[in-house]
């Protein structure tokens, strides 16, 4: 391992002494162990140091001389913002003069006669490695694109308000740059740095008229700790113009999420907020800026309550599986041909859980695939169970979310399912959402292919609902296609909705699939749908989604048709 | 003439220049520069108008040079004179006390500096 004294960079000693003497016996005593260089009075030292600033480790600086004093000279570096980093020993033997020089900023005296060289190297080396100590954590403290706080920092500077000073109430304020990376790409990292820097400029100045302190958080995010304002609106215009400013051609859009004060909220969680208030007008085109309120909060420790549960409810069996049945309308009386599983999550303690408070959560956090493995089980287990009991088989679509194609094992794990109940591959259909299809088309259409080629049976869940595009049915391999509820809804009133519903079934004709219409709720819906050629049916005309044992009475109820039928 | 019998002619310390630069190469080394300081003008010239910043100036160079020389005595002397001509001190001698310690303080000098040439005419 390379250790830190290894990466020690060279260090350059400047002696400022008006006396050569002077000058060549401290250089003796030093140049073993440094680089010297020599000025013989103070402007000469002045030109040194600048030219020398970002290399110089120290100076030893005699007071006394002609032409510029070493006063004169420490005045002028402690003065420079570019120069006063750089430590100075003053080389004197007078008492007032060292108490003078240290209190403009020299800090330590050497004593002339240079008599205990041990004592001098000591001094020098304490300074340079103190000195290079305050450089490095200097460094550190700022991010040297925008000059504000480093991350590390600001938090630590923001705690310390927040645990030290419960009397100042702060905002927190995240500012984010929409599609940063495409700034980046269509202008150059040079234009996108220039951009951070700008922000970082707005942001300063901002902090000049205001109590507060801020952070290039991230790459593109910024976190601003300030006493609260009465326009956030305002500020964020004022950090937009900023950039506006910039260029006529590059069109960069801020967005702004402010968490306000609240009693006993630390910095870090009061930020996270803000950067999930923030996140919320991500790729909004109206509204840029979002409030952290009480009803996101409430949101919010919801979702992460649900997220914890989620395994116990697994293990405990929490979450139940409905069925809705789907009718084929086109005999008569219309025949239950399959059913859909659908998840709901009885909770101990929030009772019943509709599916769309959970599945987006866990679709977020990618562990819908527990849940989805959860429901494949269940179904086939269930399949197989109604298989024995009533000698017939329910297929059952289930979902497939867009997590689960990346899932190596997933097709071996459904056909040791199917192998374990003893059923075949038409028993357990699989639906995908349409935007699973357009998020990862390429590996979705393997995927498919290869279930497909097992003689899985796919359908197109929610056709109509995202971005369809007729390129993308032709390529993608499809057994069913399921219509949107959207495109049910109304066509007992709208014209112009059923000649859409036409539409999608003229595809599905050209496809040779089947459709099923989802949301059918109304004999007249049913007809329409019917007429038109629409050959299978679900929704609540029919039924609502059940427990096993009351979708048992539907099997029934079927058998019970068929048996009439047959005789 | 050894650099210790030089010492001793010139009234300065041995083992105080030792203390400083370590070998008696370096000492040989350092005191031959000394009569190339002109220290000694400097100081001639700041009392020839009694310029109480110039003789200040000159005295304390004088000082710093000649401690790190081990040149005890000459270093007394410059001190007197700094404190004497330091801004804000009060003067404590009259110009002709003062001058006349300034001429002792140069005449101390150069008889040092002659001695070193003739140290050196003798190596």
């Amino acid at each position: 391992m390379i250790i830190s004294k290894q990466l020690k960079k060279p260090q350059l000693v400047l002696i400022v002494d008006d006396q050569e003497i002077n000058r060549d016996v401290l250089g003796m005593i030093l140049e073993d162990y440094y680089e010297i260089i020599y000025a013989s009075n103070g402007r000469e030292a002045l030109a040194m140091i600048e030219q020398y600033k970002d290399r110089l480790s120290i100076v030893l600086l005699d007071l006394i001389m002609p032409e510029m004093d070493g006063f004169e000279v420490i005045a002028r570096v402690r003065g420079d913002e570019f120069l006063n980093s750089i430590p100075i020993i003053v080389l004197t033997a007078e008492r007032n003069a060292e108490l003078r020089a240290l209190q403009m900023g020299a800090l330590d005296f050497i004593t002339k006669p240079f008599d205990m060289h041990e004592v001098i190297l000591a001094r020098v080396s304490r300074i340079i490695e103190l000195s290079e100590g305050r450089q490095l954590i200097s460094a550190a403290e700022h991010d040297q694109l925008t000059m504000l706080y480093s991350r590390n920092f600001f938090f630590e500077y923001a705690n310390r308000i927040h645990h030290y000073h419960p009397d100042w109430h702060m905002d927190a304020v995240v500012l984010n740059i929409e599609q940063f990376h495409s700034v980046n790409a269509l202008n150059g990292r040079e234009f996108g740095d220039k951009v951070l820097r700008t922000i970082g400029d707005e942001v300063r100045a901002f902090l000049s008229e205001t109590e507060g302190i801020a952070s290039r958080i991230e790459a593109d995010r910024f976190a601003v700790y300030c006493t609260p304002q009465a326009d956030y609106e305002a500020l964020l215009e004022r950090f937009q113009a900023a950039v506006n400013a910039l260029s006529r051609n590059a069109s960069i859009r801020l967005r702004m999420g402010v968490n306000p004060w609240r009693e006993d909220v630390e910095p870090v969680l009061l930020f996270d907020r803000a950067r999930a208030a923030c996140n919320l007008v991500r790729g909004d085109f109206k509204s840029h800026l979002m409030i952290y309120d009480e009803e996101m909060q409430e949101r919010e420790i919801l979702n992460q309550r649900l997220l914890n549960d989620l395994r116990r409810a697994v293990e405990e069996k929490q979450l139940v599986v409905y069925y809705q049945p789907k009718y084929n309308v086109q005999c008569d009386p219309p025949r239950l041909s399959s059913a859909e599983a659908l998840i709901r999550w009885n909770h101990p303690e929030l009772g019943m859980i509709s599916p769309a408070s959970f599945i987006p959560l866990l679709e977020g956090n990618g562990q819908i695939g527990v849940v989805d493995n959860y429901v494949w089980n269940e179904a086939a287990r269930q399949i197989a169970e109604w298989q024995e009991k009533f000698g017939v088989t329910i297929p059952v679509s289930v979902n497939l979310s867009r997590v689960d194609v990346f899932d190596p094992q997933l097709e071996q794990r459904l056909v040791d399912l199917l192998k374990e109940h003893g059923l075949d591959y038409r028993s357990l259909k699989l639906e995908v959402t349409e935007s699973a299809y357009t998020d990862n088309a390429g590996q979705m259409i393997e995927l498919i292919n290869h279930l497909r080629a097992r003689g899985f049976e796919i359908e197109m869940d929610d056709f109509g609902s995202g971005y369809s595009s007729l390129n993308m049915l032709s390529c993608m391999p499809i057994d069913v296609l399921k219509m949107d509820m959207a495109f049910v809804r109304n066509i007992e009133h709208s014209e112009k909705d059923f000649r859409l519903v036409e539409v999608v079934l003229d595809i599905a004709r050209y496809l040779k699939v089947p459709v099923v219409a989802e949301g059918v709720e109304t004999q007249r819906q049913l007809d329409m749908l019917k007429d038109a050629g629409c050959e299978l049916i679900q929704g609540y005309f029919f039924s609502r989604p059940l427990p096993p044992e009351e979708f048992e009475r539907l099997i029934q109820a079927e058998l019970e048709t068929e048996r009439k039928s047959e005789a | 003439m050894t650099i210790r019998e030089l010492y001793d002619i010139i009234d300065g310390n041995y083992d105080q220049a030792v203390r400083v630069m370590k070998s008696e190469k370096l000492i040989d080394k350092y005191v031959r520069k000394l009569k190339n300081s002109h220290l000694d003008d400097m100081m001639e010239e700041a009392y020839g108008t009694m310029d109480a910043a110039r003789l200040f100036e000159s005295a304390h160079a004088m000082k710093g040079v000649c401690s790190n020389l081990g040149l005890d005595a000459l270093a007394r002397a410059a001190d007197e004179i700094t404190e004497e001509f330091r801004p804000g001190n009060p003067r404590r001698l009259s110009d002709e006390e003062a001058l006349i310690k300034l001429r002792a303080t140069v005449e101390r000098y150069r008889a040092a500096v002659a001695g070193i040439e003739q140290y050196e005419a003798g190596c």
